[in-house]
């Protein structure tokens, strides 16, 4: 049983490695393998055995392609993540992590720059990201406070209702801002709406990664909390959980994940409510491996959708957001399907 | 082990559901909570366990308040099992009964351990659901997923288990073996239970200890025997509940008695409501309705409620290793059902049967005696008995029109023995053996029945209407019944 597991992560870290190399090596512009290793090399060991690289490839590869894949990567394991914690967490397989809210109050916050086209206290480029995460964490307290004012023990179907309330008056209010956009503007804002991790360079990669590592630690330190909630937050309280501080640390550790991947990459879907599914199916419920497999899963699936959505009508480039769900929904109903059956085989 | 002190407390502060509740179970005890829908037994559980907080009062455990103890440590000291847990996502039996070592696996990485494994391994085998381990706890009946529950609170080695109706989805088999499994587990390794319970007769036999509430009060505390005559109970659950003790155990058991059925066709008058019939081989009545019968009889002895009364026929030489297997088979070849008839034996010729009907104020009475006296004793001559070797003896039953309690049947009984005592004495039969006068034979047989319409009687002694009826009738049934005996027996 153990030694299954085992296999799966190496499986898993393998799929993550094959489909980052993948995404730097394949493209419309066909750089060799040795070349890309060698930019590779020079970046990171800065020390390479190539002495004529073309600038212009080394910026290619290093300065768009990596980015991206790192982001995918980042933002894939980030949402599924996310995903199989709120699916834990809720005890509900139909959650996402967009189910809080707090990935429409990021949307908002981005919409609202690409609208006004402002840029904060010099911040710049950085202007959308920072807002975005700033809408996502008032959404984050603003369903806190209401989950709170309705019921003291932060319970689960409160939590979601709130999350629904909050996630169709942010989305009413982007509705708003579409309908009153300029044809530019308005479709400069769906096409952000709709997810991509091109063009995004190294520094969202710096503005990620901190949301990212302290909500990943928060969520992988919790997996037996997840298990132990299982049976319910009674059950969990009588197994010696503090439910109301667990509940609340993993609510924010994927809400820090979501918002701040939301706020770089747009709002991704499907990539959180299928990959933690598809790794139920192979490892078992028991979220101490749900949680790490899912990241490395959903990495590797991100970066290889990005590769899709970039490659399929090159030079044109496809949302990202259109291809998960493409190949996503398809492969979920599949799941759904195929469990149904065999609930009703062994029935 | 816990001792809650004038506990208050609901699901509203303002509204507290249990009121001023002091109980308290000692360390390897088993005490039950009892008491209807709605008395507060769930929120005094919640307030046990911690979910709810309590308004006033404390609760206690080995000596330390609650309060005082971080949710981890509680949790090492008191496993729940609740009611109705759902799981979300597919885990194995296994997986569920791991999440009971949550409270002992420390460390940041806090794997399970050897110990936690063998802790596990061992909960599943005393519940009884190893085969399963690799199961979906989804797929499994609602009585296995009950053990699978207790085994995950098991698994967490508490000292005190809180049981929430352990028993509501288990058949009687398992219903049984788990109780039977935490008595074990409460001798063994001295595991205190603490447990709401719907069975009373389930609780009293297993709990050391009950309480009963009512409306958030305690109503009754104590040892099981507080609630031994029924009042209380009747009391609290507004139905009437008769105490018997169990036949092998010394604990009470309740009969729950349902409201008298109004729409009961009429009776027919006493005299018309049963069938005797007499040929060689038996005397049979047969009643319309069953009687409150205690009996020596060999088919249908002790305390039962009887239609068909036997008395048959054998042969002198009759001997048989297994005389009720013989009656049950001639029964059924009668085609009378043996599990509501008394079956007695004589050698007597049954013809020399006597019948007397008899009345005073309400009672009625009916005596059918047969009577042959080769066995004849003096119960006070102190040889020790012979071996029988004829079936000479006297067959008493007396069927009455009156409603007696148990005492009275056993006052009935000691009433119709003195009566044929003074028949053979007033009839000068002799024990052959001491020459004195005899006062039974060795294998007399007797039976009391009594329809129980009309008001109870508690007494049938001499000293009583009853008594005196029945005295009388089964005086001159057993004296006919030994005059047509000796008139044959002489000619």
């Amino acid at each position: 049983m153990n030694r299954k597991v085992w296999l799966w992560y190496i499986f898993a870290g393998g799929i993550a490695v094959g489909a980052s190399l993948l995404g730097l090596l394949a493209s419309s512009v066909m750089v060799s393998p040795e070349t890309v290793f060698a930019i590779l090399a020079k970046h990171v060991l800065r020390w390479t055995w190539q002495a004529d690289i073309p600038i212009s490839l080394d910026l290619i590869i290093w300065n768009i392609r990596a980015p991206r894949v790192v982001l995918g990567l980042l933002i894939g394991a980030s949402l599924s993540l996310a995903g199989a914690a709120f699916q834990g967490l809720l005890r509900n397989p139909l959650a996402d992590p967009y189910i809080i809210g707090v990935s429409s109050g990021a949307s908002l916050g981005a919409v609202i720059v690409l609208f006004f086209q402002f840029s904060l206290w010099g911040l710049g480029a950085f202007t959308l990201p920072i807002t975005a995460i700033i809408g996502g964490f008032v959404a984050l307290v603003l369903v806190f406070g209401m989950t709170h004012l309705s019921s003291r023990s932060l319970a689960v179907e409160t939590i979601i209702l709130s999350g629904v309330i909050m996630t169709s008056f942010m989305s009413a209010i982007v509705s708003l801002i579409i309908a009153l956009s300029q044809r530019e503007d308005m479709s400069q804002i769906l096409y952000w709406l709709m997810g991509n991790v091109g063009m995004r360079g190294w520094s969202y990669v710096q503005l990620l990664l901190p949301f990212a590592l302290v909500g990943a630690l928060l969520l992988l330190i919790h997996v037996r909390e997840l298990n132990a909630l299982a049976l319910g937050e009674s059950s969990a309280e009588h197994l010696g959980v503090n439910v109301r501080r667990k509940k609340a640390l993993i609510l924010i550790g994927a809400s820090l994940l979501t918002g701040a991947s939301v706020a770089v990459s747009g709002a991704i879907g499907f990539v959180g409510l299928v990959i933690p599914h598809l790794v139920r199916l192979v490892t078992g419920p028991d979220h101490r491996h749900v949680l790490p497999l899912s990241m490395l899963i959903g990495g590797a699936y991100l970066v290889l959708a990005d590769l899709l959505a970039r490659t399929v009508i090159s030079p044109r480039e496809l949302p990202i957001g259109v291809i998960t769900a493409l190949i996503g929904a398809p492969v979920f109903a599949f799941l759904l399907i195929r469990q149904q059956a065999g609930r009703r085989g062994r029935g | 082990m816990i001792r809650l002190t004038g506990i208050s407390g609901g699901y509203d502060t303002d509204r507290p559901i249990v009121h001023d509740v002091s109980i308290f179970a000692d360390a390897g005890t088993f005490f039950a909570l009892l008491g209807p829908n709605g008395s507060g037994k769930s929120t005094l559980f919640k307030l046990m366990t911690g979910v709810l907080k309590s308004t006033s009062g404390t609760i206690a455990l080995n000596g330390s308040p609650l309060s005082d103890y971080s949710s981890i440590e509680r949790a090492r000291l008191i496993a729940v099992l609740a009611q109705e847990e759902q799981v979300a996502f597919d885990f194995t039996v296994e997986e569920i009964v791991m999440l009971g070592r949550y409270p002992h696996q420390t460390g940041l990485l806090k794997s399970a351990s050897r110990t936690d494994s063998a802790a596990v391994e061992e909960a599943m085998r005393t519940t009884n659901v190893l085969p399963y381990r690799y199961r979906s706890f989804r797929e499994l009946s609602g009585g296995e997923k009950q053990r699978v529950l207790l085994a995950k609170a098991l698994a967490q080695e508490p000292k005190l288990l809180l049981l929430d109706e352990p028993t509501n989805h288990l058949d009687v088999r398992h219903t049984y073996e788990m109780l039977d499994l935490l008595r074990a587990k409460q001798r063994k390794d001295g595991l205190t239970v603490v447990a709401i319970l719907h069975d009373l007769n389930v609780a009293a036999l297993y709990a050391d200890r009950v309480a009963l509430l009512r409306e958030g009060r305690i109503v009754e505390q104590g040892d099981v025997s507080v609630l031994r005559d029924g009042s209380s109970i009747e009391r609290v659950y507004g139905v009437r509940a008769i105490a018997q003790y169990h036949p092998l155990l010394p604990k009470p058991q309740w009969f729950m008695t349902p409201k008298p059925d109004t729409d009961v066709p009429k009776l027919a008058p006493f005299g018309e409501s049963y069938r005797l019939t007499q040929n060689d081989r038996l005397i049979h009545l047969m009643f319309e309705r069953p009687l409150r019968t205690i009996s020596n009889g060999v088919n249908g002895e002790g305390l039962q409620w009887i239609r068909h009364f036997c008395n048959f026929h054998v042969d002198k030489d009759y001997h048989c290793p297994d005389p009720v297997a013989d009656i049950r088979s001639w029964m059924e070849e009668l085609g009378i059902p043996f599990e509501q008839a008394v079956g007695m034996m004589t050698a007597v010729k049954l013809n020399d049967m006597a019948v007397v009907e008899d009345e005073t104020g309400p009672y009625k009475v009916l005596a059918v005696v047969t009577a042959g006296v080769t066995n004849a004793v003096d119960i006070a001559n102190d040889r020790m008995p012979e071996p029988v070797t004829t079936p000479g003896t006297i067959n008493t039953m007396v069927f009455t029109d009156a409603h007696l309690t148990d005492g009275a049947l056993v006052n009935a009984c000691l009433t119709v023995t003195e009566a044929k005592v003074k028949a053979l004495l007033d009839m000068d039969v002799c024990d052959p053996n001491s020459h004195t006068i005899a006062t039974g034979t060795s294998t007399d047989s007797l039976l009391i029945a009594a329809t129980q319409q009309g008001e109870p009687t508690p007494y049938a002694g001499s000293g009583t209407m009853i008594g005196k009826l029945l005295g009388r009738t089964a005086y001159r049934a057993t004296r006919i019944a030994l005059e047509q005996y000796l008139r044959r027996t002489l000619s």
